[in-house]
């Protein structure tokens, strides 16, 4: 036992006792190399104790050569060791057939079929970690022998032949049911950790954690959760309400179901609240008598759907408001120009130019997803069916929001309609010279009508220039003037850029 | 045109297109009420309010550039001012709290703003 850190006299005695054992034993460290063998483990397995210590069990063993059957025989050995190192609790193979390679007095090397029945017990060391790993097999080989022996001659068989075979029998059953029953188990506890929806199990009174899956802590925020009771671990979620839901659960045996409910978990940035939205199950997880003694938890966070869903539901209603806004702006303009248009043909005219405006400063401001346009592509725009060499744009590139815009596209559109009646743009060489600056925030527009015939100021404020003056203030917060100069007509803007809140 | 028992009422107008706010005035007029004011925006729609100006009725759009008309609604609740919501929005067009209060749908028509002030004014059809 040289491997083995001690150093009085009982841990000698020990390892004397361990030595003189009749039952084989072996030491093995968590890599699963030798760290100590008894005389009767070597007897059995007929190997020196220096071909073994220091090297690995299955670099030795290899569960009887090559093929699917040898890999098996070393998988399931490996598998125990494995879960007494995670569980730190002794495992047991009832019956593993492991083929290994022995070597005879003759000094000859061959590959003897084996039975065994194995126990595998956790060793700590000091610091209460498992250290070693104790294996006692047991070679049942005989047992085994002896079973296959009275199938074959059945006529044979005395009733202890039949008791041992039967064991035997009981046990391999037992071993592949176990066998199975472990693989099902993990199969089901990989798809709980790695189910796409959240799942929990609570049981008592308290709820207390018993297991979540990889969803549930993403949801909760990778809290520390298992073994704790609900109000301890989400203390955030008792005044909302899930704790009575719970305890409803349990006192009524009834299950609950929870459609895009929200929660305020403290997802967010240092623990800050965030609403998530829900659909969820509590299940009753009843015990053996009936008695409901968990919650089993089971769902999907579905924050995105709902959150979709909300926007939907404002842009639908923005829509709605911008097509009834439109509709009671067409409604306007037919009422206002029916007003000044006795004759159906020209009301027509009039209430289709004004219309084709509108959606000329839509189409321009639909180029740029609505997000506002040029001073001068507006007054182009708006004034190209007069000719383009008559109107002359003078001035720096002014950017207008979608109101200022559809504003100024009606302006102009007012302006040249009432000059190509009244002004400068009817047939002739009248031109208009439109000369535009900005300074300070405050654009600053001068639209002149030159070498058309003399006008004098009109009696009657027609729709159009009441529209304007109404686009002007109301609109564009601004200021503006009509001058009836001798040569043409003088009309003057002002309106700030930005509109700053008063 | 005018109609007997809205002559001469003031009128308070918190509309943001200006078309729209022209339609408006041009039928108030003709109905008989003269506009106590029209405002485009929230804020120029308090300081019209402000003080001890009082008009006997305003009809207010819902939303108006980008904000909703709550603050002024509730200024003229306090004012004892009856109220005429104007929206686009569908029947669930008001927000809560003010659910069920007098609301025209636009677009409308005169008759449809007739009938709304002359209920919230209480006003028997002659």
């Amino acid at each position: 036992m040289k491997y083995l850190e001690l150093s009085d006299v009982a841990a000698r005695d020990m390892a004397r006792a361990f030595d003189a054992s009749p039952n084989p034993y072996t030491m093995l460290t968590t890599d699963f190399c030798y760290a100590g063998v008894n005389q009767a483990y070597l007897d059995v397995v007929g190997r020196q104790r220096d071909d073994l210590i220091g090297r690995n069990l299955f670099d030795l063993f290899d569960g009887g050569g090559q093929g699917d059957q040898a890999r098996e025989n070393a998988r399931q050995l490996r598998a125990s060791f494995e879960r007494v190192l995670k569980t730190g609790q002794p495992d047991h193979i009832a019956l593993i057939h492991y083929p290994i390679e022995v070597v005879d007095p003759e000094g000859q090397t061959r590959i003897e079929d084996r039975y065994w029945s194995a126990t595998h017990t956790p060793i700590r060391g000091i610091d209460g970690d498992v250290a070693y790993i104790l294996q006692h097999t047991t070679d049942i080989t005989e047992l085994q022998n002896l079973r296959k022996r009275v199938a074959g001659d059945r006529d044979q068989a005395t009733v202890a032949d039949l008791l041992s075979s039967n064991v035997l029998a009981r046990a391999e059953h037992l071993q592949t049911d176990n066998l199975r029953l472990q693989s099902e188990r993990n199969r089901l506890l990989d798809i709980f950790m790695q189910a796409p929806g959240f799942i929990a199990v609570l049981t008592g009174p308290d709820f207390v954690f018993q297991m979540h899956n990889e969803a549930y802590a993403e949801l909760t925020g990778h809290r520390s959760l298992n073994g704790m009771p609900v109000a301890e671990a989400l203390p955030e979620v008792v005044a909302q309400g899930f704790l009575d839901l719970l305890k409803q659960v349990r006192q009524t045996g009834e299950a609950f179901e929870g459609h895009a409910m929200p929660v305020q978990l403290g997802t967010g940035e240092h623990g800050a609240l965030r609403t998530h939205y829900l659909d969820f199950v509590y299940q009753p997880l009843r015990d053996g008598q009936g008695d409901v003694a968990g919650v089993f938890v089971q769902g999907h966070d579905v924050t995105d759907v709902v959150e979709a869903g909300n926007r939907q539901k404002l842009m639908i209603d923005e829509l709605n408001h911008r097509v009834k806004n439109t509709l009671a702006t067409v409604q306007s303009i037919a009422m206002q120009t029916a007003r000044t248009h006795a004759e159906p043909e020209t009301f027509a005219e009039g209430f289709q130019a004004r219309l084709m405006s509108l959606s000329h400063t839509h189409n321009l401001l639909t180029r740029t997803h609505w997000e506002g346009a040029e001073l001068a592509d507006i007054l182009t725009h708006e004034t190209e069916a007069h000719g383009s060499m008559r109107i002359l744009p003078n001035g720096p590139v002014v950017s207008l929001d979608p109101a200022q815009a559809l504003s100024l596209g009606m302006i102009f559109h007012e302006l040249a309609t009432n000059a190509a009646k009244h002004g400068a743009l009817q047939s002739g060489d009248g031109r208009v010279l439109v000369d535009w600056s900005i300074q300070d925030g405050t654009v600053s527009l001068v639209w002149r009508e030159i070498d058309g015939p003399s006008v004098v100021a009109s009696e009657h404020r027609g729709f159009g220039s009441r529209l304007i003056e109404r686009n002007v203030r109301h609109d564009l917060a601004g200021q503006s003037r009509f001058d009836y100069a001798p040569d043409g007509l003088i009309f003057s803007l002002t309106f700030p850029l930005e509109r700053t809140a008063t | 045109m005018s109609t007997p028992g809205l002559e001469g009422r003031k009128v308070f107008v918190v509309e943001d297109e200006s078309l729209v706010a022209m339609l408006l005035e041009t039928m108030l007029e003709d109905m008989g009420c003269t506009v106590f004011g029209t405002a485009a925006r929230v804020e120029d729609a308090l300081e019209v309010i402000a003080g001890d100006a009082r008009p006997d009725v305003a009809l207010l759009d819902v939303n108006v550039a980008g904000q909703t008309v709550y603050p002024v609604a509730e200024a003229l609740d306090r004012k004892g001012v009856p109220l005429v919501f104007s929206t686009g929005y569908g029947q669930g067009g008001l927000a809560e709290g003010w659910e069920g209060r007098p609301t025209v749908q636009k677009p409308y028509t005169e008759a449809m703003i007739r009938d709304a002030l002359m209920r919230v004014l209480d006003i028997k059809n002659a």
